[in-house]
């Protein structure tokens, strides 16, 4: 309990621990959001994203679509229904628009990969337009109009509902993932100085067993780590008013997890090579690959590959939650967080397994 | 005996670090441990506090053999080890460390709040509990230090060069608290490479090099022993050969050398020669006399062939 104390004011004190865990991401998410948000305003010429359609002849959602202000944003083939959705697996298209019989579907590619999220919310927009019309039309009520017609989309994918969808989102989601990953720094950290220090000699000639003390600064590092990734959590939710669905239970308990892993992980690692600056290198290029590859930053086709990244902790993290905030497969979502604690009870197994070895010999 | 090491071999690679190391240290006694850097004063710290294997050897402490690596937590218990390196918190207040060492030895509560009181009351730090030891001198950090290892009232208190590069005065207070504490019956192992802080506190020394032991005993009969020769020079205003060579005949005297008005004569110790030295000038005018008696330093010059100065390089 003391070793928990003392290891979590140690962490929390830590200034590099709150700069980098606290500070930097807070202004890394209102960075890249500012740069995304200002990616899609009109004004800025940027390769737009490619969609497949396949829509009536005529129809509004065609003419939506080729107009000037959407063409900045969307790079639209107009197909048939077949080739639309070909050119969506084959990874040519974000999304496929599918307008058949008067009702819109929009169809993501297997895994929901991020780069549909734009293309989304531009349909999604061209709904919430229906539907005021359809209401002014019919006179009926425009919420009621609006569901009617996402009842249409919901039966591929779950309605986004009014919001629109903001950078911030996005970036929000990945950056506090990474964050909380980088958190295995704390853990580290805490290590470094409380067991291969020459504190922690002090603290290893102590009555206190080897395991009470692992144990309590595991504890320390966890909690602290968790307790700075909750400061981001909530100054984005409350200051950039990014959206994490309506399950916030749910996301709290993925991003515990991802504290989890990111601890393990280092604690594990710095138990292997014994060397807590090697373990500090591991560790940061570690997270920057595996952020890498679940598209932290830039979505990389990695061809067949991708199916090891989906599995990256990151990238389980990103589907629980995304999929929580926009309607993902349920199933899906359990597995990869059950995978997500999975990943980092057998790392503390084997750190555990580890220390019993190398700090006894 | 609170402390017997017996044939300590530890090896690291192909460096012998401790060569078949025997040490004893009795109850109540403040052993002084003296050596230059390298001479195993560390590794044997780590080696009987159970922080690193010894590959041979057998040690006890407190009536107990020291099996496998680790001491059992009941000894841990009863000593106190103050780390050559600074082993503190820099960023918690001086108090939380105190504390915190404190807990993991068991001490809580009240009795936790009364020791820290104590402990920076005796250590002069009770101005700055409150603040964390970033921003503390040198010495005060190196009071700290030995707070920490003080906290839960240990039987057996070792000290690995406590002094390193401090004030005077901040080293004064740690000789006078280690003294003091002496006094109230620990038993206290002191390692250093300053021979006046050994001379100072230390009842017993020993003498180390190169992983051993060369010399065991008191301060005054480890300067006799290694010492054989001593210098005296003697100040005379027209020195002649016929001196030299009158000098030189007395049993004992090995050389006399003359330069200028510095007579230079190097004769056995204890031999009271000074006193035949001074017989023979006589007839001389004599400006100045000087007798340098065997210290500490010249013993450990004599038995290593090394000074010990800050740093302890051989030289
Ligand atoms: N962890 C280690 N690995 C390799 N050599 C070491 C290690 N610790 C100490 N040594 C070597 O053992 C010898 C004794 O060192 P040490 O006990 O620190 O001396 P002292 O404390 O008397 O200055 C030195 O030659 C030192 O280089
Ligand atoms: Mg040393």
């Amino acid at each position: 309990m003391a070793v928990f104390k003392t290891g979590f004011k140690y962490c929390w004190c830590s200034p590099i621990s709150v700069t980098i865990l606290v500070g930097f991401p807070i202004l890394i998410i209102f960075v890249l959001g500012s740069a995304l948000a200002s990616f899609i305003s009109p004004d800025y010429d940027f390769e737009s994203l490619p969609v497949s359609a396949s829509v009536e002849t005529g129809g509004s959602l065609e003419i939506f679509l080729q107009s000037s202000e959407i063409s900045q944003f969307l790079d639209v083939t107009f197909t048939t229904r077949e080739n639309a959705e070909e050119l969506l697996e084959s990874g040519e298209a974000f999304i496929a628009v599918i307008e058949e019989n008067g009702s819109v579907a929009v169809i993501r590619p297997p895994g929901g990969g991020m780069n549909s999220l734009i293309p989304i919310s531009i349909i999604d927009s061209y709904m919430q337009i229906g539907a005021a019309m359809t209401a002014v039309a019919t006179g009926g009520d425009i919420l009621e109009s609006a569901q009617l017609i996402q009842a249409e989309i919901s039966v591929i994918q779950a309605p986004l509902g009014n919001r629109v969808q903001s950078s911030f989102d996005y970036y929000a989601v990945t950056m506090l993932v990474m964050i909380l990953m980088f958190a295995g720094i704390n853990g580290i950290e805490l290590f470094k100085k409380s067991m291969f220090s020459e504190t922690g000699a002090r603290a290893l000639v102590t009555p206190v067993s080897k395991p009470a003390l692992v144990g309590g600064l595991l504890a320390a590092s966890t909690v602290t780590s968790y307790l700075q990734g909750m400061v981001t959590f909530v100054f984005t939710r409350v200051v950039y008013g990014v959206y994490w669905g309506e399950n916030i239970p749910l996301v709290l308990l993925t991003l515990f997890g991802v504290t989890l892993f990111s601890q393990a992980f280092g604690i594990f690692i710095i138990l292997l090579f014994k060397n807590p600056n090697l373990a500090m290198a591991v560790m940061q290029s570690g997270i920057w690959v595996m952020t890498f590859v679940s598209g932290g930053y830039s979505k990389v086709d990695f061809g067949a590959a991708d199916a090891i990244f989906r599995f990256s902790p990151n990238s389980l993290a990103h589907t629980v939650i995304f999929g929580s905030a926009f309607g993902g497969n349920h199933d899906r979502m359990m597995f990869d967080l059950s995978l997500l604690f999975i990943y980092g009870a057998v790392l503390f197994i084997l750190a555990f397994l580890l220390g019993k070895r190398r700090l006894t010999s | 005996m609170i402390l017997t090491m017996t044939g300590t071999v530890k090896r690291y690679r192909a460096l012998i670090a401790l060569d078949h190391l025997t040490l004893n240290v009795h109850k109540g006694e403040t052993l002084g441990l003296l050596g230059p850097n390298g001479a195993g004063k560390t590794t044997a710290i780590r080696v009987l506090t159970g922080l690193t294997g010894a590959d041979a050897g057998k040690i006890t402490l407190f009536g107990k053999e020291l099996r496998g690596k680790a001491n059992s937590a009941d000894i841990r218990r009863r000593i106190g080890l103050v780390p050559q390196d600074l082993a503190l918190y820099e960023t918690l207040s001086a108090r939380d460390n105190l504390e915190y060492f404190g807990k993991l030895y068991g001490v809580y509560g009240a009795e936790l709040k009364k020791r820290a009181d104590e402990a920076l009351e005796i250590l002069g730090l009770t101005d700055v509990a409150k603040k964390t030891p970033k921003k503390f001198s040198g010495g005060m950090k190196r009071r700290l230090n030995i707070g920490c290892a003080i906290i839960h009232k240990p039987e057996l208190l070792i000290l690995d060069e406590p002094t390193v590069g401090i004030d005077p005065q901040s080293r004064n207070h740690i000789l006078g608290f280690v003294s003091e504490i002496s006094r109230l019956g620990t038993t206290v192992i002191y390692t250093s490479h300053y021979m006046e802080e050994v001379e100072r506190v230390c009842s017993r020394v020993c003498i180390m090099d190169t992983g051993r032991v060369i010399a065991d005993g008191s301060v005054d009969e480890i300067a006799k022993a290694a010492i054989f020769e001593e210098a005296i020079t003697l100040e005379i205003k027209e020195p002649t050969s016929a001196l030299s060579e009158s000098i030189k005949k007395i049993q004992g005297v090995s050389r006399c050398d003359i330069e200028n008005r510095t007579v230079t004569i190097v004769s056995a110790a204890d031999s009271g020669n000074l006193a035949r030295i001074i017989e023979v000038a006589a007839p001389y005018v004599i400006l100045g006399i000087s007798a340098k008696r065997a210290t500490l330093e010249d013993a450990f010059l004599a038995l290593t062939g090394k000074t010990l100065r800050d740093g302890g390089e051989a030289s």
